[in-house]
């Protein structure tokens, strides 16, 4: 049973979040340090250059690495003080153990010993599959390769999953459908030289501020903008159009676009018939959304559906962008599929300017899904069903095709095995749940049922709370390997510092593990290099093929995009050239989508819809950036936003508590009343725990293909409170209290 | 100017503040800068939240003849011979706040716990030997960009405009605004009670959009 | 750096304000040579051999009158100078702000906390060489101008007496714990000076930001000057006393020379703070008078942003100086909050390119 050793307040007085607001020797400007290491953010799938300031084996600072093409030396705020979480006092720093007083701390070797010993117990007792492994999209390649390995190989469980699980799913399976490849078809080059950008269900200025300059410079070149989202965003404001949708609405714009643009004629008819298959279909699915059914489904005037297909449809160029906003619906991958069908109708891809891009939102999430921790993919993004890639891969690992476990469980659906006491232990990495999977007292709930979990994390994180076993990671910036960023252009993170104290690198631990678990001689890596070249190994031939592409050659052309697949192939910035798809016919794949709605859509008892997202200062479950300083000040505590109609309805006024409160719990949090956002809608976001997090309210629900879970739509009832008083009412915001 | 590229163009600095996201990565960077590390000098303005996501950043314009020099009773604040206005000179200043108020563009700082106005001094650790000001290097939109004047008019619409009145006060500065091709000063002579919350007399504001539905 | 202009014609300004600054600079002139006349009962207690530091002194105080009184020309300053007088010497509240300036006096001169808020280094180095300064001029002043002296008792070589304004006030035994005090109350203080010099040459060696704005002349001068007159001071009492008064002579006179130039440089570097700084606590004072009164709340968005009493001084500075922030729709551009004139640049120009049809076009509500 792992229920919480100590109280909350208890457990945040001793691991934290605690806030770390200055930099490692103070805000002194004496000196001068000993050298600047070139590497990228930890945060969010832009991955930007940026240089960390070492001085005595400590981060002091950083220095932006203008040179770094794809932000040259832009950072959002979260870039600039991610440095403060090097030298912060909420480090783990030795393996702890829970006992009936709290959480003790015990030597590296001992606590390795008993996670193999209890994984092996529980495995032995009640199968190979009662053990999960959860990863995470901020691994670096290396990492998620390994981990991929290690469930399939040392442990042999089918049930590997990863909180990419959140984020990428159905953009990924959505351009598989279509175009054949999962990965952004053309590199943010392409952005300024659009004609028209459609932006749809991205908040770009918070969540990835960096591709703000991407959008701007296509304006200054006369580009216009469309952009949906049932809140003003800061690019919302200045688009040329903005579309207020309604969530999950988005399939009555994209429909209704289509089927204004081939009344109309916009649409490349030659393309269609040499490069495309399904067209029929789609036309005749279409042809059931003229902008008034589309407009009703939006919840928008109609005029803006013809306005939208009146900019986008005769563009000699155009790029279309998607983000959470769509993706994180029960319907999730249907949404990007409409929104796709709007490229390749056009036949606008493949070329200069033109093209289509799903904005990654975790560090890794492009490459963290390559690698093979997704439960349905092996090494190389290949399918872990198809017998041809189950023996390539066989023979890199050196071991029996039939021995790789088959698909195993993705994320939500493991929490559901391990509440319905199918799943008995758990190893994660990387990963906070309590906050960021839906439904938290599930979550939370399921946490509690485990036998054994063992937690491997560079913080204390709410998720961690529940661990028998808590082992101290590294930080990005103290182990080297690569990632994925956004675009599809593999980067080097460098090493920066050692990891202090009993911290080691995520790849150790699990080298380590797999000795423990009797399987060490599959897992020989001295390096994470090394795990590199056996990545490129595996991905050799697959659709992300990693083969050609060197750490010498990262460094050297600032990044090498997939799929590279010889050490002499420039790599491929841009998907497509020649209208060359990914599908096995080479063409592209047309998808017909009908809209449908959402698992819980607002009624009597819950009447308004809540939508959940981030904010530009935190980061995820905040697990990092509720602990520096500046960011906390930036955004304290979540606010509930909603428009003054529904403000009045409810009698709340600006700054008033309200509850917001779903079938599953609730939150308490301040009122933001705005006019920039629809009235019948209320956003929370997500990155606070406790009574603060909004995954308290979202429902479990998932796509059937992406399993994606949707946080963008759950049903709600706001009443006004009096200010909560209670013991985690009280902690300091950043640990989930109210101010 | 110092701030000089290899190629002998100089780099000066421009301000679109319709660029702006409000994501405060100046602000935190601001502060990362060697000549005031741990505070931050520059201003972001949320211009009114109720009806707008819209922000505005705000670093010293670098007058020519700097209002706040010329009201300040200790002769504290001084230009560089390449035209940047620092902070207070920390001997002369007596904290009087004079320059904060008069300032036409808001600029000055007064910082109580340590008795001196402080303001931006366009990075001049950094400026003064050929980098960039900390907020236009990180700066997400490049609402902020510290470039050349030949790159800003090859890659922006609009003119950069340097001349700005203030009732009858005509004010040339250092830094450049991005405006529309049109009269070459900006020019301030009506301030309303209320302001204008998010756009222009007359037009509806984006919040609108929202209020129909 | 360069000066900034002052006012909008410069040449109008000079010509009477020369005549003003010479009229106190030969009046403070003439006050310290009444002091040493006086002070040293007709030169009677006079020390020809100080005679060059006297001279110093006395140059010294016509540039600090000059400086003085230019800077009080200046319309911010002359503004403040009165009003701050007036402040304090208002007689309902004068007690309050006789105890407030004791306070004030303890916390700003005495202790300079204000300095460790900015730097504890800068702190450390700036007290010591404060107060080794002013200890030092605390004896050499007095002594140059004849205003103090020390003879030997006529009954005994063994005691010293000590005179000021030819007054008898005490007597003290050479081999006393007060003796060595008195004779190198100088060391002492060159001491304390090169001791915060050490700390502010680190500072400004090392510290990338001081690095960055420091310039010679106004930084780096002042130290070295410093620096001079406590080394060449110490070298003196080292020839004395170790080194059987080993080039004495030329010791003391290169001493001299450094203790003239720092005193000449007094009225136009740095050092010009001394005298400059104490208005800070006038400041104190109008601040507090100002909060007590009317605020001045903006004409734009409604909230005070100032003293009344600050806003109103302003404007006529502003308009001694030739600023003009009438506004033509009405109004003074002076009410606005620095908040709303920030808000104000951003609208003009995002209305400025929307008027244009220009990149950030207003969103359609309608195609």
């Amino acid at each position: 049973m792992a229920k919480l050793p100590q109280s909350i307040p208890e457990l945040v007085a001793r691991f934290g979040p605690h806030l770390n607001r200055t930099p490692s020797g103070g805000w002194t400007a004496i000196g001068e340090p000993d050298r600047l290491v070139k590497t990228h953010c930890c945060f969010c799938g832009q991955q930007c250059g940026i240089q960390l300031k070492v001085k005595d084996n400590r981060v002091v600072g950083f220095e932006p690495w203008e040179e770094f093409p794809f932000n040259r030396g832009k950072l959002c705020p979260k870039g600039v003080k991610r440095y403060l979480q090097d030298e912060h006092p909420d480090r783990l720093l030795s393996a702890l153990e829970r006992t009936e007083a709290g959480f003790v701390p015990v030597a590296y070797g001992k606590a390795m010993d008993r996670v193999a010993r209890e994984l092996t117990r529980v495995q032995e007792q009640y199968g190979r599959d009662a053990v999960a492994v959860l990863g995470g999209a901020s691994f670096t390649n290396e990492r998620a390769y390994l981990l991929g390995k290690f469930a399939r190989v040392a442990l042999r469980t089918a049930n590997i999953d990863y909180n990419g699980r959140l984020c990428m799913v159905s953009a990924a399976a959505a351009s598989k459908k279509i175009f054949g490849i999962d990965r952004s078809a053309n590199p943010w080059s392409d952005i300024p030289k659009a004609d028209v950008l459609l932006l749809a269900g991205s908040n770009l200025a918070e969540c990835s501020p960096i591709t703000t300059d991407y959008f701007w410079q296509a304006r200054e070149n006369g580009a216009r903008i469309i952009v949906l989202d049932p809140r003003m965003t800061p690019i919302g404001r200045t688009a040329d159009l903005f579309i207020p949708v309604r969530p999950g609405g988005d399939i009555g714009v994209f429909n209704g676009m289509l089927h204004v643009m081939i009344e109309r004629g916009w649409i490349d008819r030659d393309f269609i018939a040499a490069c495309t298959t399904g067209w029929d279909e789609l036309e005749r699915t279409v042809h059931n959304y003229p902008p008034e059914r589309g407009a009703q489904i939006a919840g928008v005037p109609a005029s803006m559906i013809v306005r939208a297909a009146e900019m986008w449809g005769p563009a000699r160029t155009s790029f279309l962008l998607h983000a959470r906003g769509i993706e994180h619906h029960s319907k999730g991958v249907e949404n990007c599929m409409a929104a796709i069908n709007l490229v390749a109708a056009t036949g606008r891809i493949g070329r200069e300017g033109c093209g289509y891009a799903m904005i990654t939102g975790q560090g890794n999430g492009q490459g963290g899904r390559e690698q093979g921790q997704k439960c349905d993919q092996l090494p190389g993004a290949r399918d872990i069903e198809n017998p041809a890639h189950r023996q390539y891969i066989a023979g890199v690992w050196g071991v029996p095709e039939a021995s790789i476990p088959h698909k195993g469980l993705s994320a939500v659906p493991i929490f559901e095995a391990i509440r319905d006491g199918k799943i008995k232990a758990l190893l994660s990495f990387c990963f906070n749940p309590a906050v960021s999977l839906p439904d938290g007292h599930f979550v939370r709930a399921a946490l509690e049922q485990l036998k054994f979990y063992a937690n491997v994390d560079f913080f204390m994180s709410e998720t961690s709370r529940y661990a028998d076993i808590v082992l101290p990671a590294a930080l990005m910036e103290e182990d080297e390997g690569t990632t994925t960023n956004v675009e599809g252009r593999v980067i080097h993170h460098r090493k920066a510092v050692d990891p202090p104290g009993d911290a080691r690198e995520d790849w150790k631990i699990v080298c380590d593990l797999a000795g423990r678990l009797g399987a060490g001689d599959r897992f020989p890596f001295q390096s994470s290099r090394e795990i590199f070249d056996e990545l490129r190994l595996a991905s050799r031939g697959g659709v992300a093929d990693y083969y050609g592409i060197t750490w010498e050659r990262i460094d050297r052309e600032f990044g090498v995009f997939w799929p590279c697949p010889s050490e002499d192939h420039p790599g491929t910035p841009r998907l497509y050239e020649g209208h060359r798809f990914g599908h096995a016919d080479g063409k592209a794949h047309f998808q017909p989508v009908d809209w449908r709605p959402a698992a819980e859509e607002p009624d009597v008892d819950f009447p308004i819809v809540l939508t959940t997202g981030r904010v530009v200062s935190q980061y995820l479950s905040g697990t990092q950036t509720r602990r520096i300083g500046g960011l906390v000040d930036q955004h304290p505590q979540p606010r509930c936003e909603m428009h003054p109609r529904l403000a009045t309805e409810l009698g709340v006024a600006d700054g008033d508590f309200v509850r917001v409160e779903s079938r599953r719990g609730s939150v308490t949090v301040r009122a933001s009343v705005v006019r920039t956002i629809r009235p019948d809608t209320v956003f929370v976001p997500y990155h606070w725990p406790h009574d603060r997090s909004a995954n308290n309210c979202t429902a479990h629900a998932i796509d059937p293909v992406s399993h994606i879970p949707e946080y963008k739509i759950c049903a709600v009832r706001v009443t006004r409170v009096p200010a909560p008083t209670d013991a985690l009412a009280s902690l300091e915001p950043e640990a989930g209290g109210v101010r | 100017m110092s701030a000089e590229r290899s190629d002998g163009s100089q780099l000066a600095f421009f301000i679109d503040y319709s660029r702006c996201i409000g994501c405060q990565a100046c602000v935190q960077a601001c502060e990362e800068c060697d000549t005031h590390r741990g505070v931050s000098m520059i201003h972001l303005e949320t211009i009114r939240r109720p009806d707008s996501v819209q922000t505005a950043p705000q670093v010293c314009m670098h007058c020519e003849n700097p209002i706040c020099a010329q009201v300040c009773p200790a002769d504290a604040i001084k230009k560089t011979p390449d035209g940047v206005v620092q902070s207070s000179l920390k001997p002369r200043c007596i904290g009087c706040s004079n320059c904060v108020l008069a300032c036409p563009f808001g600029v000055p700082k007064y910082d109580a716990h340590i008795d001196q106005m402080m303001k931006c001094d366009m990075c001049y650790d950094r400026t003064s030997t050929g980098r960039r000001p900390m907020c236009a290097t990180v700066c997400p939109s490049q609402a902020l960009a510290f470039t050349t004047r030949e790159e800003i008019e090859r890659t922006r619409q609009g003119t950069a405009v340097n001349v700005w009145r203030f009732g009858a006060e005509v004010v040339r500065t250092k830094v450049y605004v991005m405006m529309p091709a049109q009269g070459p000063a900006i020019h301030i002579d009506t301030i309303r009670k209320g302001g204008p919350a998010v756009a222009g007399p007359g037009r509806e504001d984006v919040a609108s959009l929202l209020d129909g539905l | 750096m360069s000066r900034v202009t002052e006012g909008r014609n410069p040449a109008v300004v000079s010509g009477s304000h020369v005549a003003h600054a010479l009229f106190w600079g030969l009046l403070a002139s003439a006050l310290v040579i009444a002091g040493i006349v006086v002070g040293s009962r007709g030169f009677r207690d006079f020390d020809p051999a100080l005679v060059s530091y006297a001279g110093a002194t006395v140059f010294s105080a016509f540039g600090l009158g000059y400086r003085y009184a230019m800077w009080l020309r200046r319309p911010p300053t002359r503004l403040y100078w009165r009003r701050g007088w007036e402040i304090f010497l208002a007689p309902r509240r004068l007690p309050r702000h006789l105890f407030e300036l004791g306070r004030l006096f303890v916390d700003s001169v005495v202790a300079q906390r204000f300095i460790e808020h900015r730097s504890r280094t800068r702190w450390i180095a700036h007290w010591f060489i404060a107060w080794g300064c002013l200890l030092a001029a605390a004896v050499t002043f007095p002594l140059s101008f004849g205003w103090v002296r020390f003879e030997s008792a006529a009954d005994s070589q063994a005691v010293y007496r000590a005179f000021v304004f030819g007054v008898h006030v005490f007597t003290f035994p050479l081999d006393s714990w007060l003796a060595p005090l008195v004779f190198n109350v100088l060391d002492i203080a060159a001491v304390m000076v090169l001791t915060g010099l050490f700390f502010a040459f680190y500072r400004r060696g090392r510290d990338r930001g001081a690095l960055a704005v420091q310039q010679f002349a106004s930084d780096m001068l002042p130290l070295a000057l410093l620096f001079a007159v406590s080394i060449t001071g110490l070298f003196l009492t080292a020839s004395t006393h170790l080194l059987r008064g080993l080039q004495y002579g030329f010791l003391s006179q290169l001493h001299a020379v450094t203790v003239i130039f720092t005193l000449l440089y007094l009225p136009f570097g740095k050092f010009f703070h001394i005298f400059q700084r104490p208005a800070q606590m006038g400041v104190a004072f109008y601040r507090r008078a100002g909060a007590e009164g009317e605020q001045a709340a903006c004409i734009r968005c409604g909230e005070p942003f100032g003293s009344r009493l600050h806003v109103d001084d302003l404007k006529r500075v502003e308009t001694a100086l030739g600023i003009r922030y009438e506004l033509a729709g009405g109004g003074h551009y002076q009410d606005v909050c620095p908040g709303c004139r920030r808000r104000t640049l951003a609208l003009a120009q995002d209305t400025a390119w929307r008027d244009a049809g220009g990149h950030n076009a207003e969103t359609r509500r309608d195609g």
